[in-house]
């Protein structure tokens, strides 16, 4: 089973009701699995006719209370923003699920992780934020499904999870397994037929006397709420590092290994991994720079959670930045190579 | 004209030995030179899809958009030059899916441009999902039990909308589809021409064989002004017609009501700078703001 098949598995076990989908590459097979997938259960699958067409319908389907979800690799995702805005008002949950691939434009189809910026900084119009998912094996992949459905029904909100087509492609042994963990609220929002009971209405168009500023301080409350509660980061070699990395998703296993390697060579290397991207592990990163170490945040872009990193670090320690965009898939030992340059530095700068 | 004034030379195509693409290209192509058009004064604009990189293999100015929205920037160019000759070339999955919206209000709208669906009924490019124009029973690997939608029709669509110029050719019969599209370029305002494509790779239904048994041309007692007939004609199922199906000379293009732009049918970038009228508007704006 390929990581996108492993992935579509996982929601389906997690109790996907209703998929709706659009073709792109390189997150095919999502489509194609969901499509037979989802009908040997008896649940929704659509082809849609535009990733717009898929993204309201999950808003559709989520508002009836049931979980939806979509799946697209970055032009698609960048078409459901304004969908994706609308829900955040409306205060729905749904599960997006981002391949990456090159941009900006077309791009091509080769490994990227340039949709950060748009995945955590909210990616469409208002003061919105989804919860941004960036597994890194396939194992944390399938575990990250139904987290992220009980994530989007505990806060309401859109959860995104960011892949790109290697991971997509990428055969691992899994262990799928049901596991929901969490009290989950009960859905009295949903709208299910108003027989004994009053009216429901899903909209996010608040014109009424501070209505929208009312809806805005309850959106940040239950943001800084989650900043509070929901991080999930691995640090890995991070007590002794002279040198962290950070990395998420598939730049997070060429860092690691780089780590090991650079440790085989003697320089304390270690690995500070998000795997929740937003909220993003701001407080970890802050106290592991609290005794001075050069921080080299490694991604496959020009350079995005890198600003997260210096926010969080908030110039008590040097960051540092190491990436390729497009496509370009740096080696283990290219990353190490870079470990390696900066002790090198230091070393003469002392 | 020599159709080689189009050509690339040694290119990589990245089209599957056999695809019907090749033969469209090539007629376009020849069709472009016998109507003496230079490539200096053509634009081929294209959205994302197999047929969508047609122009990549094309010798003159290439627009190549987003997926679903080559109509938008085609209409554009032609506004904002309407001295060039601008073809929208795309395949069914781009025009009619994702680029519908666009397909209906750029009928409505009439500009002086050619649309040219690559109609394999079929996504090529993304590996075989059914297209807006897949045939009923149609399996793939997303619609396992076979396509249950209602095929879409470009043709009695966009009769329905009072298209100016309405054809359907199929790709293996490059004499026909060539006079076609020669009319087609010719014809003052929209011009939809639908092609027939087989996509050897992921339409095992409708073949080059499938479409030679089950298409036929429409003949002389066929009258393109009627607009009745013609809707009649793009309904037909049990074998489908190619030709010209309907021609509305008598409606007035997009450049045409634009107005200002056509009187002098002088391009954009040609217009100077009237210092006079820059200032007396300043002038305006000043006096309101006071
Ligand atoms: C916004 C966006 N969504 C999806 C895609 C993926 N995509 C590329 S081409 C294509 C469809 C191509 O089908 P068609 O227009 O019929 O062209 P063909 O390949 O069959 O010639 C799709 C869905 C994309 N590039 N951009
Ligand atoms: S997949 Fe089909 S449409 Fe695309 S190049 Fe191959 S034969 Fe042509
Ligand atoms: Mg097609």
């Amino acid at each position: 089973m390929s990581g996108n098949e492993a992935m579509a598995e996982a929601a389906v076990l997690a109790g996907l009701d209703a998929y709706f989908g659009y073709p792109i590459t390189p997150q095919n097979e999502v489509t194609a699995y969901m499509s037979q997938r989802m009908a040997e259960e008896g649940r929704v699958f659509i082809q849609c006719e535009s990733e717009l067409a898929a993204i309201n319908m999950v808003f559709g389907a989520s508002a009836t209370g049931k979980r939806a979800m979509t799946s697209s690799s970055s032009p698609g995702i960048s078409l459901m923003q304004e969908g994706i805005s609308y829900m955040a008002g409306a205060q729905l949950p749904a599960v997006v699920v981002n391949v990456m691939r090159g941009g900006p434009g077309l791009g091509n189809i080769a490994p990227s992780q340039s949709d950060y910026f748009q995945a955590t900084k909210g990616g469409g119009h208002g003061d919105y934020r989804n919860i941004a998912l960036g597994p890194a094996t396939l194992q944390e992949l399938v575990d990250c499904m139904p987290l992220a459905f009980d994530l989007a029904d505990q806060y309401r909100m859109t959860v995104m999870l960011l892949i790109d087509g290697l991971t997509g492609q990428m055969m691992e042994p899994v262990i799928l397994e049901k596991k929901s963990g969490r009290k989950l609220p009960p859905k009295d929002w949903a709208l299910t037929g108003a027989e004994n009971r009053g009216q429901r209405i899903v909209r996010s168009l608040l014109l009424g006397n501070g209505a929208l500023e009312n809806l805005n301080y309850q959106l940040q409350k239950k943001y800084r709420h989650i900043e509070k509660n929901e991080v999930i980061c691995e640090q890995y070699k991070v007590d002794d590092a002279d040198i962290i990395l950070v990395a998420y998703g598939i730049a997070a296993r060429i860092s690691r290994a780089a780590v090991d390697m650079a440790r085989e060579n003697g320089i304390k290397a270690g690995l500070i991994r998000p795997v929740t991207l937003w909220p993003f592990p701001s407080e970890v990163i802050n106290k592991a720079a609290e005794n001075f170490r050069i921080f080299l945040t490694f991604e496959l872009s020009c350079g995005q959670m890198v600003e997260d990193v210096r926010l969080a670090v908030a110039a008590k320690s040097p960051v540092l930045f190491y990436g390729r965009p497009a496509g370009g898939i740096p080696t283990v030992e290219d990353v190490f190579e870079q470990i390696r340059q900066l002790t090198f530095k230091e070393k003469v700068e002392k | 004209m020599n159709k080689e004034i189009f050509d690339m030379g040694r290119i990589d195509i990245a089209w599957c030995p056999g695809c019907g693409n090749y033969a469209i290209l090539k007629t376009l192509k020849q069709a472009l030179a016998e109507l003496e058009i230079l490539p200096a004064n053509l634009v081929v604009v294209s959205g994302i899809g197999q047929a969508a990189k047609a122009p990549h293999y094309f010798k003159t100015n290439v627009f190549n958009g987003l997926h679903g929205r080559a109509l938008g920037p085609a209409v554009a160019i032609k506004a904002a030059n309407p001295s060039l000759v601008v073809i929208a070339e795309s395949g069914d999955g781009d025009m009619y899916g994702e680029g519908g919206n666009h397909f209906l209000h750029t009928i409505r709208r009439n500009p002086d441009i050619t649309n040219i669906v690559h109609n394999n009924m079929v996504y090529g490019l993304t590996k075989g999902q059914a297209s807006p124009t897949s045939p009923i029973g149609f399996k793939t690997p997303v619609q396992v039990n076979g396509v249950f939608l209602e095929p879409f029709n470009p043709l009695a669509v966009a009769i329905a909308l009072d298209a100016s110029f309405v054809a359907r050719a199929f790709a293996g019969d490059i004499e026909q589809t060539k006079e076609i599209i020669k009319k087609a370029i010719t014809h003052k305002g929209y011009a939809l021409v639908d092609i027939f494509q087989p996509c050897v790779t992921y339409n095992k239904l409708n073949t080059n064989q499938w479409f030679k048994d089950n298409t036929y041309y429409l003949d002389d007692s066929h009258d393109p002004h009627n607009r009745i007939e013609a809707f009649k004609k793009a309904i037909e199922t049990y074998k489908l017609p190619l030709g010209i199906f309907y021609v509305n000379e008598d409606k007035k293009t997009f450049e045409e009501n634009v107005g200002e732009l056509t009187k002098s049918n002088k391009p954009l970038f040609e217009y100077e700078l009237d210092m006079k009228k820059l200032s007396d508007s300043i002038e305006r704006f000043k006096s309101v703001s006071k």
